[in-house]
């Protein structure tokens, strides 16, 4: 592979307003291949609006986004190829309530990928597996506890095969004692090499798994560093105030 | 959370290009329909007379300016809304009380005078009113007209009010308690204030349904707004002009409140 | 209500009530028996509803029975077409399209800021003059052919006033689909945005999404409000009585009128849809209680 080759998502220059307010202001990254990038920001700093982006649940107004060499622009052809290989996690863990586990999870590969039923299941299953509730494939989501219906959803995103994730806060809906095991998931699958996005206030997590953290406030990347750096010694004094308020309970 | 909680496609945008391309093809549409019903009036041989509705709105005579036949209903109509606006609230309010009081045969009274009322036609408690009612108690047309609607209008403010009191949380009626509140106090100072801002646009909603409603009393032939249309339609047979310049009456009306309703309603979005 | 701790009782509010409702009822007694004369003959009015021939010993329907058969088909009918109507407007009232969105708009703005009687009056007769000579609805009740002769007295009664049903049809349709209209797009737009977001997210097209997320969860929202406009589509048929369309308000003018049994008739018909908008009434309830207890 070439070094461009490996470049799975680029963001040039970013902006998006809604009406007068500006929510990212200019955010330019590159992420490789197999890169797990840990996003952290005060409230309302831009952090989901940039990440809704990149699967175009927002229409970014300015600069560029390029997903796995397709820039992202109004053609609706083009916005279904990214998606397909762009899953997403919702911190609402947003799963279809009228649907059982199952049928969650091979709908989008049965619709969009055009997967026949038995094969969708076999992923299904397959993946239900390694998110640990291969038991819970027939109930309804609203049967499950949140930490359950968190890793459905992570599961469901699987099931397209993605070669992209992306996690909006997807533990901080959750009880203390389920955000382990939804933690757990992520870190496997970070093992497994998937290339990740994540917007996440674990410190914990973002340490084991992350090998770039960027820091966000007011629609602006303020900090890009190994978690080494940005730990030990965060150049910003944004960044600074923002771990001590932080990483002090 | 601040987006999951936004309306469902609230958020489509529209680009200048497209709105522009839009509102043109809105008026082509509308100019068609239009057209489609010109053409077939002329096509039966119809006779447009639009010159002659000025005068049903007034009348110069000898220099000075008399309303006109439409004017007149249009007052009336009025007339009759703003009684009704006033019983109406009254009855509502009384029946919402009664619902909501520990008396067993207020209760029954209310329950039975809201099944009544929601499971008949306005048209037959009309008839009822005007055949049966009004000859037991002596009432003339108008006044049975105003009994009708408020006996009929009166149902649903009562479910609006009762609504916008429960609406106030049970928290609410409790921290009142806990600091020693009497209920009546309770009511006035901690769940009214409260449940205003709430009923305020359902009753607005209410008076603008009041005002499409009075148009019922025509068949009974007080002469409001509908019924003088009926009258010079009957002399002239301008049945398109007449019913269109009636209906853009009521439009305006109508939409005018609409909009005072929306207007509420951002606003005690805001506030709340 | 509020206070589900209180007991109801009997206080002084039952008092103040029941001496009222006492005090009107032997009002009215008083009134009508005295002052006006007037002499109940119920004898006189039930034959309107069904009554027994005595040549043929069977009981045979009268214009009241028939003009509430024509009710009915007009409210099943019409709930039919103008949830048709409903659901495709409350598409268009949410679609990304600007130009749907402002028609569809307009027809609902249009139809709930005119009263229903001004409508059906400039409906009625730009349908009657106009577009029933166009859809050749005349044409086809003087068919010859017998079968569509029985299908139009089978579905619709009297070939005669076939054209003056369908219009009447029409015109209520119309009128009610703007309320479903409504209806549709609330309940569409009841569903979460995430639900929304999550279909895209895992790729399903603008209208799978609709199909298999949006609008299954959404059925179970807008059905209470339609069957609750059922109810309402029988009440406000008897408007199209104005227009002459021969339905059971229309009948009790006629039989009051030819009769001139007017209290008994007028408390007879009110009767007569209160029975039937109460039993849909307990029946829908039953239905939603049922549906409530099925799920899971
Ligand atoms: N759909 C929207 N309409 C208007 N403002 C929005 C919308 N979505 C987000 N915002 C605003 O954009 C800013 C950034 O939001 P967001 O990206 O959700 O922040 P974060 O995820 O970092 O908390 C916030 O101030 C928020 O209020
Ligand atoms: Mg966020």
């Amino acid at each position: 592979m070439t070094d461009t080759d490996k470049r799975v998502i680029r963001l040039d220059n970013v902006s998006k307003s809604f009406g007068n307010f500006q929510a990212l202001k200019g955010v330019s990254f590159d992420i490789n291949h197999g890169q797990k990038v840990v996003v952290c920001g005060p409230s309302g700093s831009g952090k989901s609006t940039m990440i809704r982006c990149i699967n175009r649940l927002e229409e970014h107004d300015g600069g560029s986004i390029t997903v796995n060499g397709v820039e992202l622009t109004d053609d609706m052809a083009n916005i279904l190829a990214v998606r397909r290989e762009v899953g997403m996690v919702f911190q609402q863990f947003n799963l279809f309530p009228h649907l059982t586990v199952l049928d969650n999870l091979t709908l989008g590969p049965m619709r969009s990928r055009g997967a026949d039923k038995q094969q969708a299941q076999g992923t299904a299953m397959e993946y239900l597996e390694r998110v640990r509730i291969p038991d819970q494939a027939n109930k309804y989501p609203s049967q499950l506890s949140g930490g359950q219906q968190q890793r459905v959803a992570i599961a469901r995103s699987l099931c397209m095969k993605p070669k992209i994730m992306l996690f909006d806060e997807p533990t901080s809906a959750l009880d203390p004692e389920m955000i382990k095991e939804v933690l757990d998931v992520m870190i496997e699958l970070a093992e497994e090499g998937m290339t990740m996005i994540v917007v996440t206030h674990e410190m914990g997590f973002a340490k084991t798994v992350a090998d770039t953290m960027i820091f966000m406030d007011h629609g602006e990347i303020v900090e890009v560093a190994p978690p080494s750096e940005f730990f030990s010694s965060p150049r910003s004094e944004r960044t600074q105030l923002f771990l001590s308020q932080i990483l002090s309970h | 959370m601040s987006v999951n909680r936004k309306a469902l496609f609230r958020y489509w945008k529209v680009s200048q290009q497209s709105r522009v391309v839009a509102t043109l093809q809105y008026l082509v549409f509308m100019a068609s329909l239009v057209w489609v019903v010109v053409h077939g009036a002329n096509q039966m041989g119809y006779q447009w007379q639009w010159y002659n509705i000025p005068e049903y709105f007034y009348k110069v005579f000898e220099g000075e300016i008399y309303p006109g036949r439409l004017i007149k209903g249009l007052g009336v109509t009025v007339d009759l809304t703003l009684w009704c606006v006033g019983f109406t609230l009254l009855t509502g309010l009384i029946t919402a009380l009664l619902r909501m009081s520990d008396s067993i045969s207020g209760r029954w009274l209310s329950t039975i005078y809201l099944e009544l009322v929601r499971n008949t036609p306005l048209l037959v408690q009309l008839y009822l009113f005007y055949f049966v009612f009004s000859p037991i108690f002596g009432i003339d047309r108008f006044w049975t007209g105003v009994i009708c609607l408020t006996f009929y209008e009166g149902s649903f403010v009562a479910e609006i009010i009762r609504s916008g009191v429960q609406s106030v949380e049970r928290g609410q009626w409790e921290a009142g308690d806990s600091i020693g509140l009497t209920r009546w106090d309770n009511y006035r100072y901690i769940v009214i204030p409260q449940a205003i801002p709430i009923m305020l646009p359902p009753l607005t909603g209410q008076i603008i349904n009041l005002i499409k409603h009075s148009s019922i009393v025509s068949v009974i032939a007080v002469a409001d707004l509908t019924t003088e249309g009926r009258n010079i339609i009957a002399d002239t047979f301008m049945s398109f002009e007449i019913w269109f310049t009636v209906a853009g009456i009521y439009l305006v009306l109508t939409l005018s409140l609409s909009m005072f309703v929306t207007w509420l309603e951002n606003r005690t979005r805001v506030r709340t | 209500m509020i206070r589900k701790n209180k007991k109801p009782r009997l206080n002084w509010i039952d008092f103040a009530v029941i001496s009222s409702v006492v005090g009107f009822l032997i009002f009215v007694v008083l009134r009508v028996d005295s002052v006006l004369n007037y002499s109940w003959n119920w004898n006189h009015v039930f034959p309107f509803v069904m009554y027994l021939d005595e040549d043929t010993g069977q009981w045979v329907s009268n214009l009241l029975l028939e003009g509430l058969i024509i009710t009915l088909r007009l409210a099943v009918y019409g709930i039919i077409i103008s949830a048709v109507i409903g659901v495709v407007m409350g598409l268009c009232r949410i679609s990304s399209n600007l130009f749907l969105r402002m028609v569809a708009r307009s027809y609902v703005e249009l139809v709930r800021n005119t009263p229903p009687l001004v409508f059906i009056f400039i409906f009625y007769f730009f349908l009657s003059t106009q577009l029933m000579p166009l859809l050749g609805i005349d044409e086809l009740a003087r068919s010859d052919s017998p079968a569509v002769k029985t299908m139009i007295w089978i579905l619709c009664g009297d070939p005669i006033l076939f054209s003056n049903f369908v219009s009447g049809l029409i015109c209520l349709s119309i009128f009610e689909g703007a309320y479903i209209t409504e209806i549709v797009r609330a309940g569409i737009q009841s569903i979460p945005r995430g639900q929304w977001e999550a279909g895209r997210a895992i790729g399903l097209s603008r209208i799978d999404v609709m199909r298999y997320v949006i609008l299954p969860q959404a059925v179970s929202k807008i059905a209470p409000p339609l069957a609750n406009q059922f109810i309402t589509l029988i009440k406000d048929s008897s408007i199209v009585s104005l227009i002459s369309i021969q339905e059971l308000t229309f009948m009790a003018v006629e039989v009051g009128v030819s009769t001139s049994r007017i209290f008994e008739v007028w408390i007879l018909v009110a009767v007569m849809y209160f029975v039937i908008c109460y039993s849909c009434v307990l029946f829908f309830n039953w239905l939603e209680r049922r549906a409530a207890r099925s799920k899971r």
